[in-house]
C-alpha cells in the first residue's frame, strides 16, 4: 500500500466562489519523491497545507502510513501527524539557535539524546559549524538546509516542501537540488514538494501531479508527462509544446502545417500537440502549407524560430545549421509523432 | 488565506472580558446622559462655544502630532539608519521625557518664562514666556514625541532595505526614495503612534488647564468640578467619545487598506547606515536642543526645588507612596500586557468584525475621559461586587482598562515577526497550539511584551483622576501626594514626589532603551 | 542575557504581587477591624482638604482618641461627585470640604445627617449652615493680589467694581472655574443683583481679564510678571512666602463691606451612611476645638471660626475680618447653578 494517500480533497478559502482544491486524489510510495507542479493559484500549496493540517479538507480523506489522518470524521492535528513541513521562506524560529531549532522537534527524544541527534544532522548537512548561530546570520542557502534539516530531524513518514528552491539564488539551486536528492537517497525519505518551475519538477520528481485550477490534470514520470501528456494543459506547461488544432483522418491529422502523423487514431476535431525539438523547417514544396519566419533566436547549439501561419504561430527548435532568415517562407516538417490531446 | 475559524476560547474569554471592561462605564455615562432637561441639553449641546472648543482641540492635536513628527522622524532615522555616533544615547534621550509627567513639564516650561522661576535665579533674566497654545503644545509634544519616535524607529529598524534599493535602481535620487518608498512604509506605524498622540491630547487636562489653553476635555473637566453636574457633563463626555471614536474608527480604515507586511524572507538584508559627513553637526544641534528642552529643562527644574527649604521632610511618607505607586502601577501593567496578547493575537489571526470592535474597544477604554470612567466604575462596582470597591483591585483594573490600548501596539508589532508560518512550523515538529504559544510565539514577542508593560507602567505612575476616585482609603501614590502639594503651592515638598515618579520611571524606560539595544 | 532578562521580568511580577498582596491584606485587615472591634474605633473621612494641610491634625486626633482614621485625600468636587455616585451604598463617616458650594451639592442630595445642636451654637451665623447639616472648619478671605514691583500700594482700587477701569486692561488675572471664585460671584448677585453682575463679567471680560486655572496658577502669573492685579483667595501667597520670602506679590483687601473681600469657608458634615456615628462626631467637635483651630490659623494661614485663637501673625484679627466682609451669609451661597449659567452664558466657563 501507498505510504501517502490523498483522496478527493476540497477546500473553498472564505469569500471565494471558486474552490481553491477541487477534488484532488493522487498516492505516493515509500522513498518517492513527488511533484505538486502548476501555476500560482493552481491549488498545490493549498493541498500540501491539508495534508500538513494546517488547512481542513472539506470532504475526502488523507491516509499516511495505513493510518487516516484526515476524512471520515478523523482530523488529527498537526503535531500528531509525523510529518516534516519545509516552508517558502523556511520560517525559522528567530529566538532560537541553529541547535535549537533542529532540536525543537526532537521532544519525544530523551533529553540527552536530543543533542547528539541534532548535532549529528547538522554535521551531515554541513551545518555543524553554524549550530551556535541565529537564523538571521546565515545566508538563504543555509536557512534552507537548516529547515530541511529541523523537518527531517523527527525522522517524519513524510517531508513535505513548499516551493523549497524558491527563494533560492538561481545558481545555488542546482547545487541544493543535488544535495537534498543525496539526502533523500540516503534515507530513503519520502517527500512531496510543490513547485510552478516545470525544470525544477522533471529534474527534482520522481513522478508528477500537474495542477491546474484546483484539480489535477496528470499524474506520471517525467518521461510519460513530457511524452504523453493527456491534457494541452500538460502539454503547454511542460516543455512549451506547440497546440494545433485539426481535422483527425486515422493516423494523421490535417493541421495548419500540414499533414501530421499521430500516436492514435484520430477522427473529427482533435488537438494535439507537438514539441518545438520535434520540428524541423524546409524550404517551401508544392501540396504542403508554408509559413513565414518570424524571428530566430540564437542559443549557441540551436536556434528557437518563430514561424508565423495563417491563423497561428508554432515555435521550432532547429539546429545551428539553419539557414533561414526572418521573412522567408518556409514550411514546417514533424520529425516525431503529434500527440493527441484533449 | 486566513482560515474561517472561530477564535478558540482562550483567547476570546479574556477579549470579551476587555470589551466590556470598556463598555459598561461608557454605558454608565449613556444612563446618566438621559436624566437631561432637555431645555438645557440643547443650550448645552448646541451652544456656538462648543466648536469653538472643539476647533481649539483639533489645532492643539494637529500641532502636536506636526511637531512631534518633525521632532521624531529625523531622530529616529538618524538612530537606526545612519553612522551617528552615540545613536545609543540618542536613543535614551529620545525616549526618557516619556518618564516625565505632563503637568511636570507644564511646569517647567511656565518656569522658563518666570522671572522669579529657576531659569531667573540663576541667568538673572526670564527667557520667552510660554502659555496658551503654545504652552500647551510645548508640554504636550514633550510628553507625545518619544511615543511617536517608538513607533516610527520599530519601523525603521524592521524596514526592508531591499525596496529602497530596488527604488535606487529604478532611478530615484536617495532623497526621492525615502519619500516614496520609505516613509509609505513607515505609515502602518506612524498612524498607530498619532492615534495614541491624538487621543491623549483629546483628553488632557492637566497640561491645558496648567497653560490655560481651553480645548474639550477641559470644559468636561470643568463641568464636572465647577458645577458638580453629572449629567451634562456625561453629555461633554459623550460628544468627547464620539469624536475620539470617529478617530479610532477612521485610523482602523486607513490602516486596513495598507497591510504593509514583508515580502521577502527570513534575514533581513541590513542597509549600509548611511554616511552623515557634515551633516553630523547640525544633526548633533538637534538633538542637543531637543533633549535640553524635553530632558534637561524639566529635571533640572524638579531638582532646583528639591533643593529648596522643606523639601525632604517627611522620607516616611515619601517611602509609602513609592510602595504605594508600585503596588498599583506593576501588577496593572503585567495585567494590562497579559491581556494586550490575545486582543493583538485575535485581530491578526482571527480577523472578523467581533474580534476588530474588541481590539478597537481597548482604544475607547483609553479614549473615555478618566473622570467619567472612574465614576462609571463606582456605580458599576457598587451595583455588582461591593466588596472590591475601594480596594487596591480596583484601581488596579481600571488602569488596566484605561491604559490597555497603549499595550496593544507593541505586541502586535511582535505579532509581525511570529508570522502563522513560524507556528505552523512548530505544529509540523509535534507541539500543539498551547505549546506553540508557549515555546514559540511568546519568546518572539517578548521584546513588544516588555515593551508595552513598561509604557503602561509609566502612565499608571503618572495617572491622577481614576487614582483619586478609585483608590483605596489611606492610600498614597506619588502622583497622589506630588498631586496634593503642587495644589497648595508647596512645589520644594512636591518636587520629591516628582523626582522619585521621574527616576523610577528613567530606570524602567532605560530597560526599554536596553531592549532596544539588544535589537540593533 | 535572555535568562537574565526573564528573570528581571519575573522579580518585578513577585515584587508587584507581594506589593499588592500586602496592600490587599491591609485593606482586609481594615475591614475586619472595622467590623470585629469597636466600631467607634474607625473613622472613614473623604478629605477636600490636602493632606499637606490637615494630616498634622488627623495624627493628632488619631493619637488623643485612639481612633484610626482612614482619609480618602482628593479635590473637593471629584469627592462629592464620588459621595453622590455612591449614593446610599456609601462607606464614607465624614466629608471634609474645601468649599461651602460642594457641601451644599451634597446636602441637598440629602447625604448628610443632622449634626449635634450644640456644635455650632457658639459660632457666628457667618459659619454655620442655617439647615444645620454642616459647619464650617476654617475661613478664608478674597483678597486682591499685587505685584510688589510694578504696584504702588497707593493706587490699589477700592472696590472690585474698579477693576473694569481701562488702566487695569489685560493686567488682571481670575480663575472663573475655580470654586471660591464662584461663591463671590454668587454673592455679588445676592448683594448687587443679576445684571449688574453680568455686566461686571462682561466688562471685565472686555477688560481682557486673563482667566487661570486656579489660586496658585493667578499668583505665578503675577510673580512672572503676566499680570499685576489678581483675584485669589488670601492664603495662597503666604504659602508662598513661607518657602520664598522675597516672593514679589502682596495683597490688600478692599473697602470694607465690599464684595470682594468675601469669606469662603472649608468645612464639613457627618453622612448619612456613616456606621460611625460616635467618631464621626468627635472628629467634628475636634476640628473645631482651639487646638486645632490655632493649627489653621498658625500653620495654614486660614482664619479660625472660633473667637479665642490667637491669628497669624501676617493676618489681621477673625473680628477685623468679619468687619469688613460683605454682608452675605453662607446660606445665600447655595445658588451655584444661578451662577454657573450666568458664567457659561457670558462665555467664562
Amino acid at each position: 500500500m501507498s505510504l501517502l494517500r490523498v483522496e478527493n480533497l476540497f477546500l473553498r478559502y472564505r469569500g471565494q466562489t471558486r474552490p481553491a482544491v477541487d477534488g484532488v486524489s493522487f498516492s505516493v510510495e515509500r522513498g518517492e519523491t513527488f511533484a505538486l507542479l502548476g501555476p500560482s493559484g493552481s491549488g498545490k500549496t493549498s493541498t500540501l497545507r491539508i495534508i500538513a493540517g494546517f488547512e481542513r479538507s472539506e470532504r475526502g480523506s488523507v491516509a499516511l502510513a495505513e493510518r487516516t489522518i484526515e476524512g471520515d470524521g478523523v482530523f488529527v492535528a498537526p503535531e500528531h501527524r509525523n510529518i516534516g513541513f519545509v516552508f517558502q521562506e523556511f520560517a525559522l524560529f528567530p529566538h532560537l539557535t541553529v541547535m535549537e531549532n533542529v532540536m525543537f522537534g526532537l521532544h519525544r527524544l530523551p533529553r540527552d539524546e536530543r543533542a547528539a541527534r541534532a548535532m549529528e544532522i547538522l554535521d551531515r548537512a554541513q551545518l555543524g559549524e553554524y549550530a551556535g548561530r541565529y537564523p538571521r546570520q546565515l545566508s538563504g542557502g543555509q536557512q534552507q538546509r537548516v529547515a530541511l534539516a529541523r523537518a527531517m530531524a523527527p525522522r517524519p513518514h513524510v517531508i513535505l516542501m513548499d516551493e523549497p528552491f524558491g527563494s533560492l539564488d538561481p545558481d545555488l539551486r542546482e547545487d541544493a537540488r543535488r544535495k537534498i536528492r543525496g539526502v533523500f537517497r540516503d534515507h530513503e525519505m519520502t517527500a512531496v514538494f510543490v513547485t510552478h518551475d516545470q525544470t525544477e519538477a522533471l529534474g527534482f520528481a520522481d513522478r508528477i501531479g500537474v495542477m491546474r485550477d484546483g484539480r489535477i490534470e496528470q499524474v506520471g514520470t517525467p518521461e510519460e508527462l513530457y511524452r504523453q501528456p493527456r491534457t494541452r494543459f500538460v502539454a503547454a506547461f511542460i516543455g512549451g509544446a506547440n497546440i494545433l488544432p485539426g481535422q483527425g483522418q486515422g493516423d494523421c491529422v490535417m493541421t495548419a502545417i500540414g499533414r501530421v502523423p499521430v500516436d492514435r487514431d484520430a477522427t473529427g476535431d482533435v488537438t494535439i500537440a507537438l514539441r518545438p525539438e520535434h520540428l524541423q523547417l524546409d524550404t517551401p514544396s508544392d501540396g504542403v502549407p508554408a509559413g513565414k519566419v518570424l524571428s530566430r533566436v540564437f542559443h549557441g547549439h540551436d536556434l528557437t524560430i518563430r514561424v508565423a501561419f495563417t491563423d497561428t504561430e508554432i515555435t521550432v527548435w532547429d539546429d545551428y545549421r539553419c539557414p533561414f532568415r526572418v521573412g522567408e517562407a518556409v514550411l514546417v516538417r514533424p520529425r516525431e509523432k503529434g500527440v493527441v490531446v484533449e | 488565506m486566513k482560515r474561517s475559524v472561530l477564535p478558540p476560547w482562550y483567547l476570546a474569554i479574556p477579549a470579551l472580558v476587555v470589551g466590556l471592561g470598556v463598555l459598561v462605564p461608557i454605558g454608565y455615562l449613556a444612563v446618566r446622559a438621559f436624566d437631561a432637561d432637555p431645555a438645557t441639553l440643547r443650550a448645552l449641546v448646541l451652544r456656538p462655544r462648543n466648536l469653538e472648543l472643539f476647533v481649539n482641540t483639533m489645532t492643539l492635536a494637529t500641532t502636536v502630532i506636526a511637531v512631534s513628527t518633525l521632532i521624531a522622524l529625523p531622530l529616529a532615522w538618524l538612530t537606526t539608519s545612519t553612522d551617528l555616533r552615540g545613536r545609543f544615547v540618542v536613543t535614551l534621550l529620545s525616549i526618557l521625557p516619556l518618564s516625565i509627567p505632563g503637568y511636570v513639564a507644564g511646569y517647567a516650561l511656565l518656569g522658563v518664562g518666570a522671572p522669579h522661576g529657576p531659569l531667573a535665579s540663576i541667568f538673572g533674566t526670564s527667557g520667552p514666556k510660554l502659555s496658551g497654545f503654545v504652552g500647551a503644545a510645548a508640554a504636550l509634544v514633550i510628553y507625545n514625541f518619544p511615543l511617536v519616535f517608538l513607533h516610527l524607529r520599530t519601523a525603521f529598524a524592521s524596514m526592508d532595505s531591499s525596496l529602497t534599493d530596488a527604488a535606487r535602481s529604478l532611478g530615484l535620487t536617495p532623497g526621492r526614495a525615502f519619500l516614496r518608498v520609505t516613509l509609505p512604509q513607515l505609515g502602518p506605524a506612524y498612524l498607530s503612534s498619532v492615534l495614541l498622540v491624538l487621543l491623549y491630547v483629546f483628553g488632557d487636562f492637566g497640561v491645558v488647564s496648567l497653560m490655560r489653553f481651553e480645548t474639550f476635555s477641559y470644559a468636561l473637566y470643568m463641568q464636572y468640578i465647577a458645577s458638580l453636574d453629572r449629567t451634562y457633563a456625561a453629555w461633554l463626555a459623550l460628544m468627547l467619545l464620539a469624536i475620539t471614536t470617529t478617530l479610532v474608527v477612521v485610523e482602523f480604515r486607513l490602516l486596513r487598506d495598507v497591510a504593509l507586511e514583508r515580502t521577502g524572507l527570513g534575514a533581513l538584508p541590513k542597509s549600509r547606515p548611511r554616511r552623515l559627513g557634515a551633516w553630523a553637526a547640525p544633526a548633533y544641534l538637534f538633538i542637543a536642543v531637543v533633549a535640553l528642552a524635553s530632558v534637561a529643562l524639566p529635571i533640572w527644574s524638579i531638582l532646583y526645588w528639591t533643593g529648596q527649604r522643606g523639601a525632604w521632610t517627611n522620607m516616611g511618607e515619601l517611602a509609602r507612596s513609592f510602595v504605594g505607586s508600585l503596588s498599583v502601577s506593576v501588577p496593572a501593567a503585567l495585567l494590562a500586557t497579559l491581556l494586550a496578547v490575545p486582543l493583538a493575537y485575535l485581530t491578526r489571526r482571527h480577523k472578523s468584525a467581533l474580534t476588530h470592535v474588541l481590539e478597537r474597544s481597548a482604544y475607547i477604554g483609553y479614549a473615555t475621559p478618566a473622570l467619567a470612567l472612574a465614576l462609571g466604575w463606582i456605580v458599576v462596582v457598587l451595583h455588582t461586587a461591593p466588596w472590591i470597591y475601594q480596594t487596591v483591585a480596583l484601581l488596579i483594573l481600571a488602569y488596566t482598562v484605561h491604559f490597555l490600548a497603549q499595550a496593544i501596539g507593541p505586541v502586535r508589532a511582535g505579532l509581525h515577526v511570529a508570522t502563522p508560518r513560524i507556528e505552523e512550523a512548530s505544529r509540523s515538529l509535534g507541539l500543539g497550539a498551547i505549546a506553540t504559544f508557549r515555546r514559540v510565539t511568546l519568546p518572539i514577542l517578548r521584546p513588544g511584551l516588555v515593551a508595552a508593560a513598561i509604557l503602561v507602567f509609566l502612565s499608571c505612575v503618572k495617572e491622577l483622576p481614576l487614582t483619586i476616585i478609585l483608590a483605596p482609603l489611606d492610600f498614597e501614590t506619588l502622583a497622589l501626594n506630588m498631586y496634593s502639594f503642587t495644589a497648595e503651592a508647596m512645589f520644594a515638598q512636591a518636587a520629591p514626589y516628582a523626582l522619585a515618579i521621574v527616576l523610577l520611571s528613567a530606570l524602567l524606560t532605560s530597560i526599554l532603551f536596553h531592549r532596544l539595544g539588544e535589537d540593533a | 542575557m535572555n535568562r537574565c532578562w526573564i528573570r528581571s521580568v519575573v522579580v518585578v511580577a513577585l515584587i508587584g504581587a507581594v506589593l499588592g498582596g500586602c496592600g490587599e491584606t491591609k485593606e482586609a485587615r481594615q475591614e475586619s477591624s472595622a467590623l470585629d472591634a469597636d466600631s467607634s474605633s474607625v473613622l472613614v473621612l473623604y478629605s477636600g482638604r490636602s493632606e499637606s494641610l490637615v494630616e498634622p491634625m488627623i495624627a493628632l486626633f488619631e493619637k488623643q482618641t485612639g481612633i484610626d482614621v482612614q482619609v480618602k485625600y482628593g479635590n473637593t468636587p471629584e469627592l462629592a461627585l464620588t459621595l453622590r455616585e455612591e449614593g446610599s451604598r456609601g462607606q464614607a463617616d465624614v466629608f471634609w470640604a474645601q468649599d461651602a458650594g460642594a457641601l451644599g451639592a451634597v446636602s441637598k442630595a440629602e447625604l448628610f445627617v443632622d449634626l449635634p445642636a450644640d456644635i455650632s451654637t457658639n459660632l457666628p451665623e457667618l459659619f454655620r449652615h442655617a439647615g444645620g447639616k454642616w459647619v464650617a472648619t476654617s475661613a478664608r478671605a478674597r483678597t486682591l493680589a499685587y505685584s510688589s514691583e510694578r504696584v504702588k500700594p497707593e493706587s490699589l482700587p477700592k472696590s472690585v467694581f474698579d477693576l473694569t477701569d481701562a488702566r487695569f486692561r489685560g493686567r488682571v488675572a481670575w480663575a472663573p472655574s475655580n470654586a471660591s471664585f464662584q461663591s463671590f460671584v454668587t454673592a455679588m448677585r445676592k448683594m448687587h443683583g443679576e445684571d449688574t453682575t453680568r455686566t461686571w463679567l462682561e466688562d471685565m471680560k472686555k477688560n481682557k481679564t486673563q482667566a487661570h486655572a486656579n489660586n496658585v496658577a493667578i499668583l505665578q502669573a503675577i510673580a512672572r510678571g503676566d499680570a499685576d492685579y489678581g483675584l485669589p483667595n488670601h492664603y495662597y501667597l503666604l504659602n508662598f512666602k513661607k518657602t520664598e520670602a522675597k516672593f514679589p506679590v502682596e495683597q490688600a483687601a478692599f473697602a470694607p463691606g465690599d464684595v470682594g473681600n468675601l469669606i469662603n469657608v472649608a468645612g464639613m458634615g457627618i453622612l448619612a451612611t456613616s456606621t460611625h456615628r460616635d467618631a464621626a462626631e468627635r472628629f467634628v467637635r475636634f476640628v473645631l476645638s482651639p487646638t486645632a483651630q490655632q493649627y489653621f490659623a498658625s500653620e495654614v494661614a486660614e482664619y479660625p471660626v472660633v473667637g479665642d485663637v490667637m491669628t497669624n501673625a501676617r493676618l489681621e484679627p477673625r473680628d477685623e475680618l468679619l468687619r469688613a466682609a460683605p454682608r452675605v451669609t453662607l446660606d445665600d451661597l447655595d445658588d451655584l447653578d444661578g451662577t454657573l449659567a450666568l458664567l457659561r452664558s457670558v462665555g467664562l466657563l
